[in-house]
């Protein structure tokens, strides 16, 4: 039993790499990225007076001919394939309404899950009634962007055994833009938990899965029995590691989280997010990091 | 408490002549009975008389006096809610609303709902949403109302206890009936079901333990439903006046039992020869 | 109040870890999220503070006007609360959204901090002519939980460091008075906080309770009660929120915690706020950019 009080101080964020002031390609909206009339518009500028100009504040990012702005904070603007954790806001006509973080509420259609009984089952009226059985509002899931509507909502689907609904866990909502784009998201940290970095900026921490037996029941079934003290102290340990690294700006992928959880074993899980605490143990995992690529 | 603006009061100067009264009003007894005859430091709670369905045009209704704390309660519904943005699929809705009539008090009030109003409204909600079941009632709503003819003390136990009698009477489906009952700690003492006059005085300073204390209570599930206490006490003395408080109600539960029994019995057709 | 969506099997998480004293961030069952308190952040009040709480914040100005007794107790000057719950905080207060909860705090914070708490004798000017009135303006930056805790710690903070500027009384030959305000900007009364309360909310999860409780847990809980308690330990306000209804033994419970936590939230916090005091000019001001 504690209150921990403490005058405010000001906050840096440690950049070991390159400080926030060295990168030029930085424009804020309205700034003139060129006017050679030679290049294509992009996402995120427009022709002013045949001068490309930024409409959002960003990185600029240049492909060939092609010059778009990356907004460094945003939404999340979902492509083809990427792996996503969303809540269910909505049951409707064959048809779930998914939060993910972007603009508008994603969609997952009945016909994209896979419901219990294989992947051959054929789908009947009864399901349609018993919607709210497999997945109801408040229910998180991990999918994957299956299309983009034109209006830029997503339809998402679940049809692999890796996705589906999520049982007990810990929901860590951060930026989309600090997730890095890996081959897998998926991991099974050898700390002794498993971790989800949706692209949308949802992560969902959980113990490892132990047995297979999900597979049957179509990834619709969710163990309620308790979790060992054991388990959840790494849960937490992890929460407060990626909430950290988030606070700092740093990309989050398994091994950044993996160096992070390692420095801050030295602390106790509930003085983690404390500000010095915090930038020790930022710190630490950059110099890791460094070590590794270099 | 910030007043309403929006209304165009009488005098804003006018005040009640008692407060020119010479002599200070008279300070209740530390020691000995009550003005009222009744005991210190026992759960001695004023009869209470209370009598279900009198007003005809609410679905259902109840009439509490105790003392001279007198108030009475509607109960409209349930109904299709009528915001239907907030219109709940699982579960029914309950509102409360709780005033005083502006003769109710020693000072004059006004007819519009104050922020103590509302502030009472809120607590009687609180106390008697657990007592319902709402998930009986989806897409529906309860309106409960309270007025207080006149304020003697204690209006806000006898208002939870009048309001759940109120919707037993209107045949919403309860878990148990709630029931209310307040204290007045004074120092070492006690005095259950205080008077107008009991609730408000000032004590001498520096004296420690001086608070009020309600507190709503589900009888038959031994849970309680509402819990509110003001001043400085320890506490222990907190925790002792809870159990008194409960005491308090368990004394009250038979004579509402009768009440709802008289009320059914009433209402029902005369029982058929056999 | 602003809420999240839980779902059923994030609430058994979430109960299971209560359950075994480990919450989802690693607290106890008894443990605050970190607390900053900053003073004197607005200039124009008599008296400020800015308290962040997890992601909570909350910013308290108090300004001194001299206004008239009330009629009942000419010898007491009084305190006036207006919490405003503006769409910044979340969303949801956008409009008269705010407005029920603002009401629903202000009301409570009338009874915390009304009675005993403060000398208000000491607010007196002339009896039944002239009194200190403190308006104390509370506002919402952010929510994020525990709201009533958060700005029980702001308004003690900002009671402490309220300055109110001395005053003469002169009278002149008709026998009227005069008030004069006096000339010296550090000739200030302060206001005595040793007793006034802290407000602990303590929420019951499962057959446990907790404080301080995320807008997470919360979403888990059926009740809560709340506590006001002083610095000896004494208990000045309590109330049950929420829609459920609770044991009696579990209520005798949860006002022992919170009369233990609550008592030990006082001595950091006046520590604290006597090392500001201090430091003086020397503090590094943070303000809203921290």
């Amino acid at each position: 039993m504690a209150a921990d009080m403490r005058l405010p101080t000001l906050r840096k964020t440690v950049a070991l790499s390159e400080s926030t002031s060295d990168r030029k390609n930085l424009v804020v909206p309205g700034d003139v990225i060129t006017s050679d009339t030679g290049f294509m518009r992009g996402h995120g500028t427009y022709v002013d007076e045949d001068k490309l100009t930024a409409s959002v504040a960003g990185e600029v990012q240049r492909v060939d001919k092609l010059i778009c702005v990356r907004p460094l904070k945003t939404r999340f603007n979902g492509e083809v394939g990427d792996v996503v954790v969303g809540r269910i806001t909505e049951v409707q006509q064959r048809r779930w309404k998914v939060e993910t973080n972007s603009r508008l509420d994603s969609v997952l259609l009945l016909s994209s899950v896979n419901l219990p009984g294989g992947e051959l089952r054929r789908r009947s009226a009864e399901d349609e009634l018993t919607m709210r059985e497999y997945l109801q509002e408040g229910d998180l899931i991990s999918a994957e962007v299956q299309s983009v509507f034109s209006d830029g909502a997503l339809s998402l689907h679940t049809r692999s055994l890796k996705y589906g609904k999520l049982g007990q866990g810990v929901l860590v909502q951060l930026s989309p833009s600090l997730i890095k784009r890996q081959k897998t998201h998926f991991h099974n940290l050898p700390c002794g938990a498993s971790i989800i970095l949706g692209n949308n900026g949802f992560v969902w921490l959980y113990p490892t899965p132990g047995g297979l037996d999900e597979e049957e029941a179509g990834g619709f079934y969710t163990s309620l029995e308790p979790v060992s003290v054991s388990d959840r102290e790494v849960i937490s340990r992890l929460r407060n590691c990626l909430l950290a690294l988030a606070a700092h700006k740093v990309l989050l992928y398994d091994t950044s989280v993996l160096y992070c959880y390692e420095s801050s074993l030295q602390h106790q899980v509930k003085n983690i997010l404390k500000p010095e605490v915090m930038e020790e143990v930022v710190m630490l995992t950059q110099h890791k990091l460094l070590e590794q690529e270099g | 408490m910030p007043t309403d603006n929006k209304r165009v009061r009488g005098p804003e100067l006018s005040q009640s002549p008692a407060l020119f009264a010479c002599k200070a009003a008279p300070v209740a007894p530390q020691q000995g009975p009550r003005a009222d005859g009744r005991q210190r430091d026992q759960v001695d709670v004023r009869p209470v008389f209370v009598r279900c369905g009198l007003v005809s045009q609410a679905k259902g209704s109840a009439y509490i006096e105790a003392g001279d704390t007198k108030l009475m309660c509607c109960v409209y519904g349930p109904k299709e809610t009528e915001r239907k943005d907030e219109t709940d699929m699982k579960c029914g809705r309950l509102t409360t609303d709780m005033r005083f009539a502006p003769f109710s008090c020693p000072e004059r009030g006004s007819w519009v709902q104050g922020s103590q109003d509302k502030d009472f409204s809120l607590m009687l909600h609180e106390s008697l949403q657990p007592a319902l079941c709402l998930h009986k009632y989806p897409r529906s709503q309860i309106d409960v109302n309270v007025v207080v003819l006149e304020n003697s003390g204690s209006v806000l136990a006898h208002a939870v206890t009048c309001a759940s009698l109120a919707l037993a009477d209107a045949g919403i489906e309860m878990y148990d009936l709630v029931l209310g009952c307040s204290i007045r700690q004074d120092g070492g003492s006690y005095v259950a079901d205080p008077s107008y006059a009991e609730e408000t005085y000032c004590s001498s300073d520096g004296a420690s333990d001086q608070g009020r204390l309600t507190v709503a209570f589900l009888p038959s599930l031994n849970q309680i439903s509402g819990l509110q206490s003001d001043g400085e006490m320890s506490a222990e003395t907190l925790t002792a006046g809870v159990r008194t408080c409960i005491e308090g109600c368990y004394k009250l539960y038979p004579v509402l039992q009768q009440a709802l029994i008289k009320a059914v019995r009433k209402a029902g057709p005369p029982p058929s020869e056999s | 109040m602003a809420t999240v969506q839980v779902s059923e099997a994030e609430k058994v998480y979430i109960l299971h870890g209560i359950r075994d004293d480990l919450r989802a961030d690693g607290r106890g069952c008894e443990d605050y999220r970190h607390m900053e308190i900053e003073t004197d952040v607005v200039s124009n009040t008599d008296g400020s503070a800015r308290v962040t709480l997890g992601h909570t914040a909350v910013l308290v100005g108090i300004k001194a006007e001299i206004g008239k007794p009330r009629p009942l107790v000419p010898n007491e000057g009084y305190l006036e609360f207006f919490v405003d719950c503006s769409a910044n905080a979340t969303p949801e207060f956008e409009g008269r959204g705010g407005e029920e909860l603002g009401i629903e705090l202000s009301n409570m914070l009338y009874k915390v901090f009304n009675k005993h708490c403060l000398d208000l004798r000491s607010l007196c000017i002339s009896e039944g002519e002239h009194c200190w009135l403190l308006y104390v303006d509370v506002l919402l930056l952010q929510c994020d939980g525990n709201l009533y805790d958060a700005i029980s710690v702001a308004v003690k903070a900002a009671l402490f460091n309220t300055k109110i500027p001395r005053v003469h009384i002169s009278a002149d030959e008709d026998g009227g008075k005069e008030i004069e305000l006096s000339d010296d900007p550090y000739d200030c009364m302060r206001v005595d906080v040793e007793n006034v309360p802290c407000i602990v909310t303590l929420c019951k999860i499962g057959h446990r309770h907790v404080v301080d409780a995320t807008l997470q847990e919360k979403a888990c809980s059926v009740a809560s009660v709340l506590v006001s308690v002083t610095h000896s330990g004494s208990v000045t306000c309590t109330r049950k929120v929420g829609g459920g209804s609770l044991d009696p033994e579990s209520i005798f419970e949860m006002i022992e915690a919170g009369k233990r936590v609550g008592k030990s939230l006082h001595a950091p916090l006046m520590k604290l706020l006597q090392q500001e005091e201090s430091l003086g000019k020397r503090r590094q001001k943070v303000g809203f950019l921290g």
